[in-house]
């Protein structure tokens, strides 16, 4: 790498690649089930991508991978320019990792959990000092710096786990489904973290998240179900392009609702007598106006949502995933 | 920064952890302390009188020695056996709590992550073994400074070999409960087929030597490789030996690379 010559090595091509994060072709099978099949995604440096799909869509194959854990049986994935499975200890020095589950030391203080974490990442003294100082300031957890973490609540200990990750200043956050079985405040907080370090400090953040709000202040959505990459795209983009919209009304009477369902027959029945229609653009909701807008008591338009584009996608809510959770979360404890 | 200094901060992270882990878990230490008192105070000084014949209106001791010093040496090995064995706890602890995530997804080499565990685990086996070493005087076992040294390599070498057995064992069990009955189904009946709490050769007089042990017994005793750390420790402490006073340091050592060598093979897979 000596000089600055015009022509450019392998090692520099990858470098100044603004891309941090590049997957390219990567399947994976368990036993014969096939997990990830030929994903490739691509997230530039300082850029945020949110990771939605049900259960069993491969989401935490994709993440295990993503985090080192795993090594795909086909395909390349590059981290920060550095191969995971080439320059593994490299890629991994340039990532910081949240867990779904706690992964603190809960008999060590949170100073003692950091100090690990620098040392295992051959930080110097001076530099674990300074930055555990400033990664505690970061998540409001100074006063607490003493104390056990098995006193921490869920929270703090989501807090910890984040100034933990940061730490040694990786290029890229990953996140496994962050903020789970957290309350709105505390997830509202995690997330304002999240943004200002992807603003200071260029980061680039992958998150697995199945709360629409966040996915939605992500610049990019990858959908993914049944291993595939369904779609790719800004939350914008992706709602203009497969978002529908639902028309809750209310008929005046039983002759009017018998007409309507005569004429969408696919509506839904919603509680207190109102009917759900889904159409697709603004066209079909003029016809809509216009035919039956002078005989309705009550109507209501959602407009196209991430919920609505998620369920056109994968054809499952992607509310009643959290009923499952905590299953989840057991099984995965015992996958490593 | 160079690439020798990450390696030692992290292995010496992982180190410090058991280290301090050890201390904050009252369990472990009450167990350390009152386990080498029961068994040397109280059986110790409860057989202490049985352990020698009468020849032509004489009494001597079976072996040279009183109970007490013969016990001595392998209450050491069994408060090694203890910590080292149950070191798969903390291994499974890491792995269902999810703790072991964080460090594999380190730079740190998984080799180096096993290495700094094992010698935390090997370390504070060490100091339970040497919490019964202080109780010298009280077994009535005069030491020198050279055999103090001599014992302390031994019984790193031990504690190293025996936790990375525990890993081994931790690797092939998946649950807390499953390893209860392990603990008691492995590191009790070892340590009572390896000639710890009786010598093999019990002739003192010829009406003795005609009752001697069954073969089975005696086959079970020869077998078990925690005979000969036992030997190797008498070996040391009272300069009494049963087998070759080589051979019991050799298990040792064999035993720890054996052992640490496995033990790798099963971490890289996981």
């Amino acid at each position: 790498m000596r000089g600055a010559g015009p022509r450019l090595t392998n090692g520099e091509r990858s470098e100044v690649s603004s891309d941090a994060i590049v997957l390219e072709g990567i399947s994976h099978r368990y036993g014969g089930r096939l997990a990830l099949d030929n994903v490739s995604l691509s997230v530039p440096q300082g850029h945020s991508m949110a990771l939605l799909g049900p259960n069993g869509a491969g989401k935490s194959t994709l993440m295990n991978i993503m985090c080192t854990v795993l090594r795909p049986a086909a395909g390349s994935a590059i981290l920060a320019g550095h191969d995971i499975r080439r320059q593994s200890a490299d890629a991994r020095s340039q990532i910081g990792v949240v867990f779904q589950e706690d992964t603190l030391d809960d008999r060590l203080s949170a100073w003692e959990n950091l100090e690990f974490h620098g040392l295992v990442y051959g930080m110097d003294k001076p530099a674990r000092v300074r930055r555990i100082e400033e990664m505690l300031a970061l998540v409001e957890l100074t006063e607490w710096a003493e104390n056990p973490v098995r006193t921490f609540s869920g929270g703090m200990k989501r807090r910890l786990e984040i100034a933990r990750a940061l730490m040694h200043e990786p290029r890229i956050l990953i996140l496994d489904e962050p903020t789970v079985g957290l309350d709105a405040q505390t997830r509202g907080k995690i997330w304002s973290y999240l943004v200002q370090q992807r603003r200071e400090r260029n980061l680039t953040v992958f998150v697995s998240t199945h709360y629409i709000e966040e996915a939605e202040s992500c610049e990019a959505i990858c959908v993914i179900d049944q291993g595939r990459v369904q779609a790719v795209g800004a939350p914008e983009t992706l709602k203009a392009q497969y978002g529908t919209s639902l028309i809750r009304c209310l008929p005046r009477d039983a002759g009017i609702r018998r007409r309507l369902l005569e004429k969408w027959p696919g509506a839904q029945q919603l509680s207190g007598d109102r009917l759900g229609i889904t159409v697709d653009d603004g066209t079909s909701i003029d016809a809509f106006l216009g035919e039956f807008g002078s005989s309705l008591k009550e109507i209501q338009i959602d407009e196209p949502s991430l919920e609505t584009v998620f369920l056109a996608l994968t054809g499952r809510e992607l509310r009643e995933r959290d009923e499952v959770k905590p299953n989840a979360r057991g099984k995965r404890n015992k996958r490593l | 920064m160079s690439k020798f200094s990450t390696l030692r901060r992290g292995i010496y992270a992982v180190w410090l952890r058991e280290i301090m882990r050890s201390f904050r878990d009252r369990g472990q230490l009450i167990g350390g302390v009152s386990r080498p008192i029961i068994w040397l105070l109280i059986l110790g000084i409860g057989l202490n009188p049985y352990f020698r014949g009468e020849i032509y209106g004489e009494v001597r001791f079976v072996i040279p020695f009183t109970y007490l010093q013969f016990l001595f040496p392998a209450v050491i090995v069994l408060n090694i056996m203890y910590t080292s064995i149950l070191f798969a706890v903390s291994m499974i602890w890491d792995r269902e709590f999810g703790f072991l995530r964080e460090v594999l997804v380190s730079p740190m080499p998984r080799w180096a992550v096993l290495f700094g565990k094992i010698l935390g685990g090997s370390t504070v086996a060490t100091m339970h073994g040497l919490l019964v070493l202080i109780l010298a005087r009280f077994a009535d076992v005069t030491l020198g400074w050279d055999q103090v040294a001599l014992a302390l390599v031994l019984m790193f070498l031990l504690s190293f070999g025996l936790t990375s057995f525990g890993v081994i064992l931790a690797s092939r069990v998946r649950s807390f409960e499953g390893f209860g009955v392990f603990s008691n189904t492995i590191i009790l009946p070892l340590y009572f087929c390896s000639s710890s709490v009786f010598p093999l050769d019990p002739s003192l007089t010829r009406t003795q030597a005609a009752a001697t042990y069954p073969e089975w017994l005696t086959l079970l005793v020869q077998i078990n490789p925690i005979t000969y750390a036992v030997d190797a420790m008498r070996g040391a402490l009272i300069s009494y030996s049963q087998f070759d006073p080589l051979l019991g340091p050799g298990i040792i050592a064999a035993g720890a690379v054996l052992f640490f060598a496995i033990a790798l093979v099963d971490f890289q897979r996981q």
